[in-house]
């Protein structure tokens, strides 16, 4: 990556590295640490203490900011937003912020409309609804 | 924002180590050397979740150490500049306030925050806006964009900013 200076996150540029890695929701962190803390209990009577400050920190932030519980949702939110060729990195900032409106969503993630991708408002608003259905049904 | 992504490493590992369980042991000195550190590039290494490749052992002249290359699958939390994100506030001064999104903190300048809120002080110092409808303490969970961050060698620092549209105090989920 080309200097720090580069970086900005509401025209998408991340890096080369991340713009190609696997970006996480909160929801999926959260699967994966619990899972991973479930293994520790059962090798080790004090799990707290084998795990990093910096675990402890993001297991208890991605908890409380799930917005998602089940995993039978986490997986519906991915594929729906699948559907509408978002970056990796705007799909997740999507499906952590849950906006409401289509001037939020843009507001979120600048990107959907600088892109020259045709995301017009009208399939932004699909896509939002689509999302608070799971959240309803959940 | 958390990454899903491969990182790699050169294991050094003692001879005591060999036999049987010598694969063991490689991963559980990786999850003990890596977790909970953090460089600028990659950001906080949160924790290791898979090993893609153990690369053929290097034994070094002299010693009887071994370097192997190992290739891992980890989270990751990175801030970039320009995102959004929720963040739980820890602190608040006439300052501004402090707030975490995971293992980053996060600081809020009162230039950052809207003119209309104000700094009380007292037990429970906090912004407040002049009708009182809104108000930032600690615990406070708030949505921020970040403005800038800072690395240095264990650790990042960000700064934020509430003075944008869709940003500030999140409704309180129970009753939204």
């Amino acid at each position: 990556m080309s200097g720090e200076e580069e970086e900005n996150a509401a025209e998408l540029k991340i890096g080369d590295d991340f713009l190609k890695a696997k970006c996480l929701m909160n929801c999926e962190v959260s699967l994966i640490l619990e899972h991973k803390y479930e293994q520790l209990q059962q090798t080790s009577d004090d799990p707290m203490n084998q795990v990093s400050q910096v675990f402890e920190k993001s297991l208890q932030y991605v908890k409380r900011f799930s917005r998602y519980k089940n995993p039978d949702a986490v997986r519906q939110v991915r594929e729906i937003l699948a559907r509408y060729q978002l970056a990796e990195f705007e799909l997740c900032v999507l499906g952590n912020l849950c906006p409401e409106t289509v001037e939020e969503a843009i507001a979120m993630v600048p990107s959907i409309k600088t892109r020259g991708r045709a995301q017009d408002d009208e399939a932004i608003e699909k896509m939002l609804n689509d999302l608070s259905l799971i959240k309803k049904f959940e | 924002m958390f990454f899903h992504i491969v990182l790699e490493r050169n294991m050094q590992l003692h001879p005591r180590y060999f036999g049987r369980n010598l694969r063991d042991n490689l991963v559980s000195k990786l999850m003990k050397d890596v977790e909970g550190t953090c460089s600028g590039r990659h950001g906080f290494v949160v924790a290791v979740t898979g090993i893609e490749n153990i690369g053929k052992g290097l034994i070094r002249d002299g010693t009887g150490f071994v370097t192997f290359p190992v290739k891992y699958q980890c989270v990751v939390f990175r801030p970039f500049k320009g995102e959004i994100l929720e963040a739980v506030v820890t602190m608040v001064n006439k300052m501004g306030f402090f707030a975490e999104a995971g293992p980053v903190q996060i600081f809020v300048s009162n230039h950052l925050i809207p003119d209309d809120m104000e700094f009380q002080s007292g037990d429970m110092p906090n912004y407040t806006t002049s009708d009182g409808s809104v108000k930032i303490q600690k615990d406070s969970e708030v949505r921020l964009k970040i403005m800038g961050t800072r690395v240095d060698a264990t650790e990042i620092f960000c700064i934020g900013t509430i003075k944008d549209d869709f940003l500030g105090v999140i409704n309180d989920p129970a009753t939204a």
